[in-house]
């Protein structure tokens, strides 16, 4: 009998986790769809995020879950300068190029976080965190997780609002149909796409913030992050974002039940095991976008 | 005429060089020391220099060694292996080291153990407990704690003492140390007739150990063995409330539920540290000569008192100077050859004597956190207090 409620109470578990994996992996996918770019500095934007809360949190106390809006700023403004300056320069020139930069801005990004704030952990401590949800007997809930739960149900929504309604939105997936045709529908596609960068960059700066109050902050905490972002994007289809949500919510319930049924080790190695399956044999993903 | 030009140069690097190499020599004896300065591992690697620092200064308030200042040569592994083999190179190769003291971690010390053995550069480990580090058969290596065995061993004389719990579960973190425990632990219950329910390895530095700690609820057993680092111990323990993980015994290998920082709130697990065991190698009450005076320098220094990690560093350092004041000389080969023979019959960390695997035979203590403090619970000739058990459970808790 225990291992149903177990199990209940795993699946609970790997859909709040899962909501931050898919509000990062949300903001990768933007990023990709409307620009074709691979941002291998996501992690390092959400490290940022993080440390910025951080530093607030430290300053004047607080809590993270009020001060998300002002990562998600802070990030937005370094992804826009980010596109304007490093990346536009370049377009036109070989992916790989791309890829190099952005593996070497993360790289800067994180060696110069351990210079100003050294490599040592740092964690906070919120009263939110010794507060659970009871559910019965068998089923809790840890507060912190469902709080962020619902911040970021909230912005997957609202990005999914903005992308499909609004103006912004619909010039973003013209350029992303048509890179060369969307000029000439009087699109600004430098902007847009500098904006989506922005937004893109926003969203793991957010989920940096979210994330700060259960987890732990140090220079090289992106990494993990990053990698599983990856797995998300190529399984919800690349540059689809509701895709990436959804699938964040799968990875987030396939890690915890493995985790469960198989042991904590398991848990990591299924993330490359979906993403080797994924790859070959659907590799246009879960929402199967044609440009696979 | 342009060769002359050629010339000054490299005369001048040949000069530097030259300075560089010898600049060590002379009126001070330095001494290596790897540790984690920075990175997981800081909180440790900075309780050992709070150590080395208090022995250094009683050493050279004495006047030194051989007439001579000692310096401590500090290399940062950043709590990376690979950092500290290249740490062991540069303390030997660039700065002409003759002796090293460190690292923290089992990982890092068994990384640098071929290094040091290759390099014939006596070694003093003070904290790395996983046994493999002393079991190369590397005549340059010696070690002042107890290691995994002792650990285990004096976890089950407790349990057997104190209630005689029959079902086990082993908890442990995925690199040297923590396999290291589980191995010890695994086979001295089987010895001792326990019934191991659960052994589980995780990958440490997660956000999410729930689900491990549900599968180990479900196997219901009586006592929990953890092999963590602080922060992992920390999450383990918070996590252990949530999902009302109720053992009568949360044991550990030290370490991380050892740490000074482990019962606070804000970096450890505060109260939910307390009723948790934990082996311990020393504690500010030890009757041990200088063990008091210890703690009071430890407080003044950084004003918080000292876990064992700090006071093994300090040890490790007075060995080293023993055995240099023994040898009359900063040699390597005869500060090994010293170090063979060394029977130090007090010191603030007790007797220390090496046997032929290099390994000092330190007694081991077990401590529970009560009211946010670690009090010693066995062995009965050491406790301070007697053990709360059964764990209360996590919901009858305030």
């Amino acid at each position: 009998m225990n291992w149903f409620y177990s199990t209940i109470q795993a699946i609970l578990n790997g859909l709040l986790t899962g909501a931050l994996y898919g509000l990062i992996a949300m903001g990768m996918a933007l990023i990709f769809g409307v620009m074709r770019i691979v941002n291998f500095a996501h992690g390092a934007f959400l490290m940022l995020g993080m440390y910025a809360t951080y530093v607030l949190f430290q300053t004047t106390g607080i809590s993270p879950y009020y001060s998300f809006p002002l990562a998600g700023a802070v990030l937005f403004v370094i992804g826009y300068a980010t596109y304007m300056g490093l990346l536009r320069p370049i377009r036109g020139q070989v992916d790989f190029m791309v890829i190099l930069l952005t593996m070497g801005l993360a790289l800067i990004i994180t060696d110069g976080v351990q210079l100003i704030f050294g490599a040592d952990y740092h964690q906070i401590n919120i009263p939110l965190l010794s507060k659970n949800i009871r559910i019965g007997s068998q089923i809790s809930i840890n507060a912190p997780w469902l709080v962020s739960f619902a911040i970021a149900a909230v912005l997957a929504v609202a990005l999914y609002f903005v992308v499909t309604h609004t103006m912004f939105g619909r010039a973003a997936r013209a350029i992303a149909q048509n890179r060369y045709a969307a000029p000439l529908m009087g699109i600004n596609v430098n902007r847009v796409q500098a904006i989506s960068f922005g937004i893109g960059s926003a969203a793991a700066g957010i989920a940096g913030a979210l994330l700060l109050p259960v987890f732990y902050l140090f220079p090289e905490v992106g990494n993990q992050f990053k990698l599983k972002s990856f797995v998300m994007v190529v399984l919800g289809g690349m540059g689809s974002i509701q895709g990436a949500a959804i699938a964040g919510l799968v990875l987030g319930v396939v890690e915890s039940l493995t985790s469960l049924y198989w042991g904590n080790e398991w848990a990591l190695a299924v993330d490359f095991v979906i993403f080797i399956l994924v790859l070959s044999l659907k590799p246009s993903g879960i929402f199967g976008s044609q440009r696979a | 005429m342009k060769r002359f030009y050629l010339l000054f140069p490299c005369v001048l690097a040949m000069l530097i060089v030259w300075a560089g190499c010898h600049g060590g020599e002379g009126n001070t004896i330095k001494i290596g020391v790897v540790t984690s300065l920075t990175g997981k591992q800081a909180a440790f690697g900075q309780a050992h220099k709070n150590g080395y620092t208090i022995a250094l200064d009683e050493i050279n308030a004495k006047g030194g060694l051989l007439g001579k200042k000692v310096e401590l040569d500090y290399y940062d592994d950043q709590s990376k292996p690979d950092q500290a083999v290249q740490g062991v190179s540069k303390l030997v190769d660039q700065d002409h080291v003759t002796i090293i003291l460190g690292a923290y971690s089992s990982e890092s010390t068994r990384a640098i153990v071929p290094v040091v053995t290759q390099k014939k550069i006596p070694l003093i480990i003070p904290t790395a407990v996983a046994d493999n580090v002393v079991e190369t058969g590397s005549p340059w290596v010696f070690r002042i704690c107890a290691g995994a065995e002792s650990f285990a061993a004096a976890t089950l004389d407790f349990l057997k003492n104190n209630g005689d719990p029959k079902t086990l579960a082993i908890v442990s973190e995925n690199t040297n140390f923590g396999q290291a425990n589980s191995k010890s632990m695994t086979e001295a219950a089987k010895a001792a007739g326990l019934d191991l329910v659960d052994s589980e390895s995780y990958q440490d530095s997660s956000p999410d150990y729930k689900s491990l700690l549900q599968r180990v609820k479900n196997k219901n057993p009586e006592v929990v063995y953890f092999a963590s680092y602080l922060l992992d111990a920390s999450t383990l323990m918070r996590q252990a409330e949530q999902v009302r993980l109720n053992p009568k015994y949360y044991t550990s290998a030290g370490t991380g539920f050892a740490a000074a920082e482990f019962p606070t709130p804000d970096k450890g697990a505060g109260k939910y540290a307390e009723y948790t065991f934990s082996v311990s190698q020393w504690l500010p009450s030890a009757k041990w000569k200088g063990s008091a005076e210890f703690d009071e320098k430890f407080f003044k220094l950084t004003g918080a008192h000292p876990a064992y990690h700090a006071i093994e560093a300090y040890a490790a350092l007075v060995v080293a100077a023993a055995a240099i004041d023994g040898a009359k000389s900063a040699q390597s080969q005869a500060l090994r050859d010293t170090l063979r023979q060394i029977n130090l019959a007090e010191t603030p960390f007790g007797p220390v004597k090496f046997d032929s695997r290099g390994q000092n035979l330190h007694p081991v203590l077990v401590t529970q956190v009560q009211e946010g403090k670690y009090k010693v619970v066995w062995p009965l000739d050491a406790a301070e207090t007697k053990p709360i058990i059964p764990t209360p459970e996590w919901s009858k808790r305030q």
